[in-house]
């Protein structure tokens, strides 16, 4: 006999069914205890795990700082780590469209199968915001569960930049818990996180473009210089070694004839390098944005035609025909009238300059239907390639050629004329091809112009 | 030969690429793909198709999480895959698609294939969409499923392990790779060839805090009595709380009902239970809602309560087994089939314990592993569906 059953011995069923109902009763009792306890303790690692979620996202999405993602993919990946850290169901990034707009377009997504292309208009915007079993469905909770369809939302606004970030869940409760005030210190902790570093990315972005066109800039700078010593040294050798032979006492006496020719060489030299010089003030003054406009209602008629005259010379020794189509008398321009004359002297000229024997310039003027003014200065020169155009652009930088070798020019005319068609605020385009000629097109803004066969404007 | 990738983005595209870099040179015949519920599955599949051929047999499915040697993650975009390249292991795929016609019947008709397509005591992975349908919240039970199969295989023995797929933590979806498509209702079955065998641990974490009750009343799986009192009152009475009606999915978080296998009486086990999770409380009607519908009228079930340092032990414990095992072997590949309720997010451990296994299993050995809905292993001698189990295989040349 055992002692478990010894110590049955004796013993009244009534006793041992009490016995057992007691043990019974205990286990039970300990039992809940420990069910409690254990619930009790997965109920603070969960709460610990979402207090850690903070730290953990903005410690995750800082990382993206330093990695080598643009502005654009950005959104994506704090999508990504904000979805991994709060455990939601989908999540979007918004921007406001205009500030203050209240319309809002959604740039990233995750989870949405189909994300709403149009903007969401909202009546009014909360900067933090949460819909729980309780809230009702009317603004602004109809148009934010709206973005994400579902029924559990929380969202953040940053009334500065524009930015929102929200986050969804389709049950309120389970692994997500309910949404709550608390919350708010997430939510906006992962906008705020999104919209620093985005800062950085397209400062960083921002950067590079500064730093890749100071660096064009240098270099441009650098060939400005070379060219410029030599534009100016040139004419200035002829002048000073001109001027040396004329002054010399070892040179045999010179002819009043050959003296007369070096002293019109000095004084031709002398005026390109006077030209030169004021071309260079010119293009200094547009690329510093110090060229003073004084706007003046010209007429456009007799602008284009004084220039039209001016150039008639010039064309006839060239044997270029020089016309103009009939220009409205109504078209008025309201331009500095002094440096309208040079953009159209300048146009004129390069198109007789870049046209052979036989050829033709045609300038005409017409009304864009936005009312804007557009001037051509057609030629049926040699033209150019299309990736020459852009270098003809760039300051002394003249396309070699045998009509250019002809004659020479500061190189600095185009860049000068783009230049102070900008100031005024139009543009200037060149189309071309080589052997067929080139059309450069200038367009003033409709706010510039007078309307044709209408009255001039008064002024 | 195997091969496993994984990848995360929310880009289908990005996440495959990653997998595919992760591969390598494996060309694959077949891949068992397991993808994050964010994703769209009609995606991962084009992406799959652009990065590995229009050829390669796609299978799987949606997974509440991924976890992959040295990570895993539950944020609905994460990819696992394990590429099968052609070769003496490569298993021949069954499907069945009728699921919603009924379980048991779609289970039935799987056996009867299986009987003829697996060879005696072959390894079968099989795996089903777990959400039937999402509102009214209704599983495609694995019991049903499980024990149609066993009909139909009528004595034929096989090795049959698996899972039910989830698109995230919240039940709220469920899909299925079918070999082409993406697939509801329908369960995808691998039938490995005789000459590979499986060594599979079945990781537990909970233990009885209850004496023995009675169900007194059940539908299905629905409980309404347990020892002659509504449920939903023990239940409480044991949590010392009452459910709301929002709260009342918690309780699956918190408790389930075990059934001890065997001797009742003899000491705690944790192998010897078959544990049902609690997929909802209702207040109306004072019952409860199991995952599953195999307990029945005068089942003796005990209240069982998530042990979280419990669910450790059991997986160091249940790794050095699988380790000693493999020792001297050829093993394959490794498949950790965790219930979605083991994740640190839903349980509150302090430690992952997907990430033991990962940390604790062979090295050598390729490892996939996803979160499940259901649990499918060999349990004395026969399938049966668990819940709150992790089910770690791993396959190895006979």
């Amino acid at each position: 006999m055992n002692a478990d059953s010894r110590g049955a011995v004796g013993v009244s069923p009534g006793r041992l069914e009490r016995e057992l109902a007691y043990y019974q009763r205990e286990c039970n009792d300990l039992g809940a205890r420990l069910l409690r306890l254990q619930e009790e303790q997965s109920q603070a690692f969960r709460e610990a795990r979402r207090s850690r979620t903070l730290a953990k996202l903005i410690r995750e999405a800082h990382r993206l700082a330093d990695t080598v993602i643009g502005p654009e993919d950005l959104g994506d990946r704090i999508l990504e780590i904000v979805v991994d850290n709060s455990m939601c169901d989908r999540a979007a990034l918004l921007i406001e469209e205009a500030p203050g707009s209240r319309v809002f377009r959604v740039t990233h997504a995750i989870g949405l199968r189909e994300r709403a292309t149009s903007p969401v208009s909202m009546p009014s915007v909360p900067d933090f915001f949460f819909t729980t079993a309780q809230t009702r469905i009317e603004p602004p909770a109809y148009e934010l569960t709206g973005i994400l369809q579902l029924p559990y939302v929380l969202w953040a606004y940053d009334r500065t930049t524009g930015h929102a970030l929200m986050i969804g869940n389709r049950s309120e409760a389970n692994v997500s818990r309910a949404f709550e005030a608390g919350d708010q210190e997430l939510i906006e902790g992962g906008l705020s996180v999104y919209i620093d570093v985005l800062a950085r990315k397209q400062a960083e972005q921002e950067l590079r473009r500064a730093m890749h066109a100071a660096e064009q800039a240098d270099e441009a700078k650098a060939a400005f210089l070379a060219t410029l010593s030599h534009e100016l040294r040139t004419p200035l050798n002829a002048i000073i070694g001109l001027a040396d032979i004329m002054s010399s006492k070892r040179t045999p006496a010179l002819t009043a004839e050959r003296s007369g020719a070096y002293a019109a060489e000095i004084a031709g030299s002398g005026r390109h390098l006077l030209r030169l010089i004021n071309d260079i003030l010119d293009y200094s003054g547009i690329a510093r944005g110090h060229l003073a406009i004084q706007p003046e209602w010209v007429r456009l008629e007799h602008a284009v035609g004084a220039a039209i005259r001016a150039a008639q010379g010039l064309a006839g020794e060239r044997n270029v025909a020089l016309s103009t189509s009939p220009i409205d008398p109504g078209f008025g321009l309201l331009v500095d009238s002094v440096r309208f004359r040079q953009i159209l002297d300048n146009l004129i000229g390069n198109a007789i300059k870049f046209t052979p024997q036989g050829g033709r310039v045609t300038v005409d003027v017409e009304v864009g239907a936005d009312g804007s003014i557009r001037i051509s200065v057609r030629d049926t020169g040699i033209g150019m390639r299309p990736e020459d155009i852009a270098i003809a652009m760039e300051p002394f930088r003249q396309l070699e050629n045998a009509l250019t070798r002809k004659a020479a020019g500061t190189g600095l005319g185009l860049p000068i004329t783009k230049g102070l068609v900008e100031a005024h605020g139009g543009t200037l385009a060149i189309e071309s091809e080589p052997g067929q000629g080139t059309t450069v097109r200038l367009e003033f803004p409709a706010a510039l112009g007078s309307p044709g066969r209408q009255k001039l404007p008064k002024g | 030969m195997v091969a496993i990738g994984h990848g995360r983005s929310v880009s289908a595209a990005t996440a495959i690429e990653q997998c595919r870099g992760a591969v390598g040179d494996v060309v694959p015949r077949l891949l068992l793909v397991f993808c994050g519920g964010k994703h769209d599955g009609a995606e991962i599949i084009k992406a799959l198709r652009a990065a590995f051929g229009d050829d390669v047999q796609i299978v799987g499915g949606s997974a509440a999480g991924v976890i992959w040697r040295d990570g895993l993650g539950y944020s609905g975009l994460e990819v696992g895959l394990v590429a099968f390249e052609e070769g003496d292991f490569m298993p021949e795929v069954v499907v069945n698609r009728d699921l919603l016609q009924g379980e048991q019947a779609a289970g039935f008709a799987l056996g009867r294939e299986l009987r003829e397509t697996a060879v005696e005591d072959s390894v079968v992975l099989m795996f089903y969409d777990s959400v039937a349908n999402q509102s009214p919240l209704r599983l495609h039970p694995a019991s049903d499923l499980v024990a149609g199969l066993q009909s139909g295989l009528a004595g034929h023995r096989i090795r049959l392990i698996g899972g039910g797929t989830l698109t995230d933590m919240n039940l709220s979806d469920a899909w299925v790779f079918d070999g082409r498509s993406v697939a509801k209702h329908a369960v995808i079955a691998l039938v490995f060839p005789p000459g590979l065998k499986d060594e599979t641990v079945i990781l537990h974490g909970c233990r009885p805090v209850s004496t023995f009750m009675e169900i007194t009343r059940i539908e299905g799986a629905e409980v309404f009595e347990l020892d002659g009192r509504p449920a939903l009152s023990v239940i409480e009475q044991m949590l010392g709380v009452t459910l709301g009606n929002t709260s009342s999915q918690d309780l699956s978080l918190i408790a389930t009902l075990g059934e001890k296998q065997g001797d009742p009486y003899a000491a705690y086990d944790e192998n010897s239970y078959v544990n049902r999770l609690i997929l909802r409380a209702n207040r109306s009607t004072g019952s409860i809602t199991l995952f599953e519908r195999d307990f029945h009228l005068g089942t003796r079930v005990q209240i069982m309560s998530r042990d979280n340092a419990l669910m450790l032990d059991s997986v160091r414990n249940g790794i050095s087994r699988i380790n000693q095992a493999q020792s001297g072997g050829q093993p394959l590949l490794a498949i950790y089939i965790d219930c979605a309720g083991r994740a640190s997010a839903r349980s509150g451990a302090a430690v992952e314990e997907a990430r033991l296994v990962a940390d604790g299993l062979s090295s050598s050995i390729p490892f996939l592993g996803f979160y499940s809905g259901v649990e499918i292993a060999p349990f004395e001698g026969y399938s049966r569906p668990l819940d709150w189990t992790g089910l770690l295989t791993v396959l190895s040349a006979r």
